[in-house]
């Protein structure tokens, strides 16, 4: 017979106030198997858990049970109880009688009778555990970080100075992201380029960080500490170790289309850099606008390339490594304003977003820095900015607030004023929101030193009038409808995911949330970690944020990662599936739902009527596999079993909660 | 009728004599006109104790599954049988190099619960088939009739009836003209909830759990049934109607997405239990949302139930 322990916890007055504790746990002493019950008041303190200790030791416990909060809270602590006491950790099952109970229940009768439910169900369960043992699994040495905004540069930075290889894979030819295309920057104005230019430079020189600009991570496997990632760098089709940057081939090349660093204010040739400080300062070609490759014709940059770097034969390479850490630092979008009609951007070429109107500030962008109308090169008088175009709007736009626009238009209303003194801002909100140090005194600055006029409202309609455009608008405050006379209009676009985040978070087996932005392991105490242990989250492709939160952020990843990486072994859990053969038909339903591709088949001999026979069978490889229990759904005649959950156990919970 | 029923000699004979396969599985004759039963034959002297007659609805490939041949197995294969073998080769029950597989064109079988009730049983001695009409023969005499008015009810919606697979086709293809197979499940689609929870109880209320049907099943070849095991015990044994609907539901979740539509389970029941339309719901429904998937015919395509495309449809919404 067992010796079951059942220790019931108030958690506080948490689950005392909704259940009646002294009922449950006389309760719980009389279900089968169970030969002591218990309660206190926190089960997870020192106190709590040496109670437990003690009854083990005194009534000869062989498992328990502790009825309490969620296992994902405390499940890892009572184990470590059950060890220090001498049990195998994995005689312990929890009963969540908080979450599942008391927090959802408001009759304290009905709470109670469903926690000696779920009690008598964890019981059940307990009865039919056996010991499990945990292995240890090597973790290889390695980060790789995918993206190479200031977020993934900077985690890529603090792994590699802990003393790690980090592997840095960007699409675009220059690391850099968003942060290179923004002129000066909040709350401080100091420019962009010059504090992000020496974090690119220093991430290239490291000895530690190689770079893969140009390139993409196709597939991942494996799971925490033994990632195995498939990179392409797609063909640049010009000699990396060769070029020197000098930068003939750029200025030879007669081919021209639409910059998407400059947001296609500018033109850049088929063969270029994206901006004057890219790293690396190697230009790839454009195979899509090149005439060698859509007319083979041309091949001016070869010829005219001193160092012989220009190659047209380069072909993408697909490598394969080993990782034992992941950080995901893919950054944003802004939303495509299509649904925006009523602002006349795209028909109107003095209407832009905010991302353009960074580049036209810029001193590096189209204009070289000045400031222009763009229908017309003269200089703007009234510009009117629109903040949450597309944020905070359910029906068209996004339900969140982008977090970063109030601050920027701030910006963009100084920078502006700083180069027209007398010209005039109007800035359209709905609320300002400046909770991060010194922005709002940042905010106050464009309204009292730049005497910036903030109209609180929404402006409704902009109409190209004559040469300038019409805003009309509503000023909520006092109910006029306004009507300004502007020369230019500087929509305040939404922060969006990545519009391929969905495949991305696919490819790593990672969530996203509804709006897309990848999914913290928890909100409030695993803000850095993705649900899939070894996978790390920074900066905007979490979810909107400005460059000091995606900083911290990449950080945290990172120190979160390096604690990984330090480790020479990780224990693997021993809850995994394992294979009846005697049951197993061979028909391989598990292997296609695998998700980690833990399953393979293989082929047994058996004797049947003195005959031998082979027949094929499932195998599960104990290293790949995370208990996610996907296969035990598929297997018709339940032959695949999930240790610690088989499928003896969950029918004895059912029994016990139905019968 | 007579021709094939020479040519199945013949291919059996063949065969064994050859020492191409030490078994052939075909059909035998019993002593009543509506028995044909499955046969095992090693002997080639005993080949010219198989038949073919509108009787043999026995699906033959299931039995493969208790046999360990050295050599091959020689089978016979009507239509629906075909569809059902590809669904074990799927499973991966059998090897196609250990069988080889007669192909018999088959325009359908009589169902003898419906000579029964035409009253033409009483004193029936044999029946067969000349073309489109069947011969009933008495001591007295003999009767004809139209053979379609005693198919089974499969047989008139079999979409199949040349085999989709063998090695070599005893006789000329049949035309198809199947009844639309879907009709039953769209009417009881448009029923309430309460209506159907009702047909279905009703329904099940009579099964007594013979499990014939999941016996014959070509998409039940598991080792040992879930319905078998004892621990854990899925499915109790007491005649309890919660256990009955349980077996059900289980039984067609099991066979959802390998359903060939052979017939067989429906065919079998002893309670006339409909469980042709339980699975065909299932089809129709896989059809629908993930695109024309034929179990058993389309060997090529990916069984949907086991595949994840990031664009299928979120079917909880
Ligand atoms: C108009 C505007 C003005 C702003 N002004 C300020 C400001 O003044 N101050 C401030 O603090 N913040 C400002 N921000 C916010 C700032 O841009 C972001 O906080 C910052 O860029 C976030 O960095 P990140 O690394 O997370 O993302 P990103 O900068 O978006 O970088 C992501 C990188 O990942 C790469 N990538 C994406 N997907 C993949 C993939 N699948 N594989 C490989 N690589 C991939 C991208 O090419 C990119 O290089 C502004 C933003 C906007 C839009
Ligand atoms: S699903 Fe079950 S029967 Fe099929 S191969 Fe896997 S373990 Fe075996
Ligand atoms: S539990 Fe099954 S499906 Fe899940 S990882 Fe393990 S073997 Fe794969
Ligand atoms: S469930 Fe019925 S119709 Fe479907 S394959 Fe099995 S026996 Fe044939
Ligand atoms: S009912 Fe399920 S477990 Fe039983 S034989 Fe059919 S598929 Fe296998
Ligand atoms: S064949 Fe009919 S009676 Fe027998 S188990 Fe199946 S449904 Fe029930």
């Amino acid at each position: 017979m067992k010796r079951i322990g059942v220790f019931v916890c108030w958690c506080g007055t948490n689950i005392a106030n909704t259940v009646n504790i002294e009922a449950v746990t006389e309760a719980a002493g009389k279900m089968p198997g169970v030969v002591y019950a218990g309660n206190y008041k926190y089960m997870c303190s020192e106190i709590g858990q040496s109670k437990i200790k003690s009854a083990i030791i005194r009534e000869k416990l062989d498992r328990f049970v502790v009825a309490s909060c969620s296992p994902r809270m405390h499940e890892s602590t009572f184990r470590k109880t059950a060890a220090a006491a001498g049990l195998n950790p994995y005689l312990v099952e929890i009963a969540n009688i908080r979450e599942h109970c008391s927090w959802v229940h408001k009759n304290k009768g009905e709470a109670t009778a469903k926690a000696i439910a779920l009690i008598r169900a964890a019981v059940a369960k307990a009865a039919r555990d056996k010991e499990l043992w945990a292995t240890q699994i090597p973790v290889e040495h390695r980060a790789l970080v995918i993206g190479g905004g200031i977020g993934g540069i900077q985690a890529a930075l603090d792994i590699a100075d802990a003393g790690f290889e980090v592997d840095l894979v960007e699409r675009t030819p220059s690391i850099g992201g968003h942060m290179a295309q923004l002129d000066k920057t909040f709350p401080t104005l100091d420019c962009s380029a010059c504090i992000l230019t020496p974090k690119m430079g220093e991430a290239a020189s490291h000895p530690k960080i190689t770079l893969y600009t140009y390139s993409e991570v196709e597939k991942v496997d494996g799971y925490v500490g033994n990632f195995e990632a498939t990179i392409r760098k797609k063909a640049r089709s010009v000699d990396l170790e060769k070029c020197t940057g000098c930068g003939i081939c750029w200025e030879k090349c007669p081919s021209r289309v639409k910059s998407e660093f400059d947001e296609a204010l500018s033109m850049r040739k088929a063969i270029y850099i994206p901006f004057p400080q890219a790293v690396p300062n190697v230009p790839v070609i454009d195979r899509a606008s090149c005439r060698w490759f859509t007319r083979e014709k041309c091949g001016i940059c070869r010829k005219t390339c001193p160092a012989g770097a220009v190659n047209f034969d380069q072909e993408d390479e697909v490598l394969q490594k080993k990782y034992g850490a992941i950080v995901v630092a893919t950054g944003f979008d802004v939303l495509d304003l299509d649904d925006f009609g009523e602002y006349s951007y795209g028909k109107h070429p003095d209407v832009l977003t905010s991302l353009e109107f960074e580049r036209i500030l810029n001193s590096s962008g189209p204009t070289g820095g000045r400031l222009l109308r763009p229908s017309n090169q003269s200089p703007p008088k009234n510009v009117v900015f629109i903040q949450c175009v597309g944020s905070r709007d359910k029906s068209r736009g996004k339900p969140y607030c982008s977090k970063i626009c109030c601050m920027y238009s701030a910006k963009h209303v100084i920078l502006f004023k700083e180069k027209y003194p007398e010209a005039q801002a109007y800035v359209f909100y709905i609320d300002i929101r400046t909770a991060g140090k010194d922005f709002e005194e940042f905010h106050r600055r464009a309204v009292e030193e730049y005497g910036a006029l903030y109209l609180k409202g929404s402006a409704g309609k902009v109409f190209p009038d004559g040469d300038k455009l019409l805003v009309k608008g509503v000023d909520s405050l006092s109910g006029h409808a306004l009507e300004i006379e502007a020369d230019m209009v500087v929509l305040a676009t939404a922060i969006k995911a990545k519009s391929d985040a969905p495949q991305l978070a696919r490819l790593l087996g990672i969530s996203t949330d509804t709006h897309a932005f990848f999914m913290e392991a928890h909100p409030k105490l695993r803000p850095v970690e993705a649900h899939t242990a070894g996978i790390f989250l920074a900066g905007a492709c979490q979810g909107p944020k400005d460059i000091p939160e995606t900083v911290s952020q990449a950080s945290g990843a990172a120190a979160k990662a390096i604690v990984l990486l330090s480790k020479e072994n990780l224990l693997s859990d021993p809850c995994v599936s394992e294979v009846n053969e005697s049951l197993c038909t061979g028909c391989l339903a598990c292997i296609k739902v695998c998700p980690y591709s833990a399953i393979t088949e293989k082929t047994i001999e058996e004797k049947i009527h003195g005959k031998a026979l082979q027949r094929r069978v499932a195998e599960v490889n104990v290293a790949l596999c995370q208990g996610c229990g996907s296969c035990t759904v598929s297997c018709r005649p339940g032959a695949v079993n999930l240790k610690g959950f088989t499928n003896e156990q969950i029918m004895a919970e059912v029994d016990a909660i139905c019968l | 009728m007579k021709q094939l029923s020479e040519r199945i000699k013949e291919a059996a004979f063949g065969s064994l004599s050859s020492g191409q396969v030490e078994m052939v599985i075909g059909w035998q004759k019993g002593p009543l006109w509506w028995q044909s039963f499955p046969a095992f034959i090693t002997d080639p002297g005993e080949t010219a104790s198989l038949i073919w007659d509108p009787f043999s609805v026995s699906n033959l490939n299931k039995y493969l599954l208790n046999e360990v041949p050295k050599k091959k197995i020689a089978l016979f294969l009507k239509g629906c049988d075909a569809l059902g073998f590809n669904q074990l080769l799927r499973d991966g029950r059998v090897e196609r190099e250990k069988v080889l597989l007669f192909g018999i064109p088959c325009d359908g079988l009589v169902d003898p619960a419906r000579v029964e009730a035409t009253g033409l049983s009483k004193g029936l001695l044999q029946v067969k088939k000349e073309r489109e009409e069947l011969v009933f023969y008495y001591k007295e005499g003999q009767r004809k009739a139209p053979a379609r008015d005693f198919y089974y009810s499969k047989c008139l919606s079999c979409r199949y009836p040349n085999p989709v697979t063998c090695d070599e086709m005893l006789g000329e293809a049949v035309p198809c003209q199947p009844l639309e197979r879907f009709a039953n499940v769209s009417k009881l689609e448009a029923a309430s909830l309460e209506e159907r929870f009702t047909y279905w109880s009703r329904h099940f209320s009579r099964c007594i759990r013979c499990f014939a049907c999941r016996n014959v099943c070509p998409a039940c070849s598991c080792r040992e049934c879930i319905f078998d095991i004892a621990e854990p015990r899925w499915l109790g044994k007491a005649k309890e109607s919660g256990e009955t609907l349980f077996y059900h539901i289980t039984r067609a979740y099991h066979v959802a997405g390998r359903c060939v539509d052979c017939g067989e389970c429906a065919r079998i029941c002893p309670l006339g239990i409909p469980l042709a339309e339980l699975n065909r719901k299932f089809i129709k429904d896989i059809n629908e949302l993930y695109g024309e998937y034929d179990a058993g015919a389309d060997l090529d395509k990916e069984a949907p139930l086991l595949t994840f495309k990031s664009d299928d449809p979120d079917v909880s919404a």
